[in-house]
């Protein structure tokens, strides 16, 4: 475990560093810089590096065999029911968990002059999700090509976005993007492969991923359909 | 002695990982019980990796917040007063490129591109593309804040141009690149890039750096999908150019 944790940290010291750098560089430019804000700066950025390193150790010990032992479990069920009620519950509560999408529940608040509930929003959006979780993983096993899903979801975007107000329009899009945070990201990534794993005849690249993109549209769907209802 | 106030606000951090690890957690749980029956030792290791999951992400979080969300601010204070104001459009790029390669769920994508495909998508392939994606977005939302233009137009072509290149590129990568989508608008784009975004707007003037910054990460989560894309029809160029 410690010679992982070196190797990564090396890894992942590699990758940020041009980032680090090149900020650090900007600041003897910058109007106003004290040494205070430097030192704050290279203080963020060691645990940056030190908290990306133990995340992607966690990961792989933790989230990923957790998904891929839910994944290849979910079909062994033989219950349609069953697996539509599990993608849709973990999709959904996912989202509610995620933090991400309160900071933008907050916001959305802000444009919207009708004031539409925060909780009302972030339902909208955890449903959207889970209801994309559950048809995905049907999808994988109905083996439908992934190809339909994404056609009919953004043509389905496309045709709101025209008819929905325009402030919304950017948010709903933002939301997309935002319901998959760092912790959810390896878990259904996880869960996908171990769906197709489990499944004969399946690739685990054009069937078991996806689902992270599946999963952004529900949301961007659910707040377009948000301003077309209540704008 | 400096005091450096790294710890400010940790709380908050700490509750918020928490929170997000939480239902996942539960979710495992209930399928332990009810079907997974996993070995007790096999579970404790996995509750080992969500441990330092948890530690890496609170430090990761809290670093973004104390380090990486003022710069992005200043740094795009600064730059909305330059001279040659055009040199946003390159410095953009370049910045978009490189935080891309401080994304966690990036790294964790590629390396399970890699794991699955036994080592033919080589994962360091899929970030080159998505950092493009990404650094392309950045250089789009700098041009739409100093010359704006219309954002719908842009958003809707984008994702007509991703349901055209599906036609054309090989299967294996379609997943992918809509999974990258997700994956780019993580924490160090949503607070560093869109700091620096709403800085530049605000020092500008005149536009709503609300809305500005907004659209920037709408385009983020656009881009890498045609990027990736374009890299899946390049391997099945390859691919059929090793046949014939």
């Amino acid at each position: 475990m410690l010679s992982d944790f070196r190797t990564l940290l090396t890894e992942v010291t590699q990758a940020i560093l041009p980032i680090v750098l090149l900020i650090l560089i900007l600041h003897a430019f910058l109007p106003g810089v004290s040494a205070h804000t430097v030192l704050l700066f290279i203080a963020g950025s060691i645990m940056v590096i030190l908290g990306m390193t133990l995340f992607l150790m966690g990961v792989k010990i933790g989230l990923l065999p957790m998904g891929e032992a839910i994944g290849s479990e979910i079909p062994k069920s033989g219950s349609i029911i069953l697996i539509i009620i599990t993608g849709f519950l973990f999709g959904f509560l996912a989202t509610v968990a995620e933090p991400d999408v309160r900071v933008l529940a907050d916001m959305i608040q802000t444009v919207s002059e009708d004031g539409i509930l925060k909780t009302q929003l972030i339902l909208v959006i955890a449903v959207g999700v889970g209801f994309f979780v559950a048809t995905s993983v049907l999808r994988i096993i109905y083996n439908v090509p992934i190809a339909y899903l994404f056609a009919a979801g953004y043509l389905a975007i496309i045709g709101l976005s025209l008819i929905s107000p325009s402030n919304y329009v950017p948010i709903a899009f933002d939301a997309g993007g935002v319901t998959t945070g760092p912790i959810t990201v390896p878990f259904i990534l996880a869960l996908g492969i171990g769906v197709t794993s489990i499944l004969g005849g399946r690739s685990a690249l054009s069937d078991g991923f996806g689902l992270i993109g599946l999963a952004s549209i529900g949301p961007i769907i659910g707040v377009l359909l948000m301003g077309v209802i209540f704008v | 002695m400096i005091y450096i106030p790294i710890a400010d606000g940790i709380d908050h951090v700490i509750l918020d990982v928490i929170q997000a690890l939480l239902p996942l957690v539960v979710f495992f749980l209930i399928a332990q019980l009810v079907s997974l029956k996993l070995p007790g030792q096999y579970i404790l290791n996995l509750f080992k990796g969500l441990f330092i999951t948890l530690i890496g992400m609170v430090l990761f979080f809290q670093g973004v917040k104390i380090a990486f969300l003022p710069a992005g601010q200043s740094i795009g204070a600064y730059c909305g007063t330059l001279e040659h104001i055009w040199i946003l459009i390159p410095f953009g790029f370049l910045l978009g490129f490189l935080t891309t390669f401080a994304e966690p769920a990036v790294r964790v994508l590629c390396y399970q591109v890699e794991t699955s495909s036994n080592g033919y998508i080589k994962g360091t392939l899929i970030l080159y593309a998505l950092s493009i994606g990404v650094a392309t977005s950045v250089s789009l939302g700098m041009v739409r804040i100093l010359y704006g233009f219309p954002f719908l137009p842009f958003i809707i072509g984008g994702y007509l141009l991703a349901l055209i290149l599906i036609q054309f590129t090989d299967h294996d990568f379609i997943g992918i690149a809509f999974d990258s989508g997700g994956v780019a608008t993580g924490p160090m784009a949503v607070t560093f890039l869109m700091a620096f975004a709403v800085g530049v707007a605000d020092s500008i003037g005149g536009r709503d750096p609300f809305l500005d910054g907004f659209g920037m990460i709408a385009f983020i989560a656009l881009t890498p999908i045609l990027t990736i894309l374009i890299l899946g029809i390049i391997f099945k160029m390859k691919k059929t150019g090793e046949l014939s």
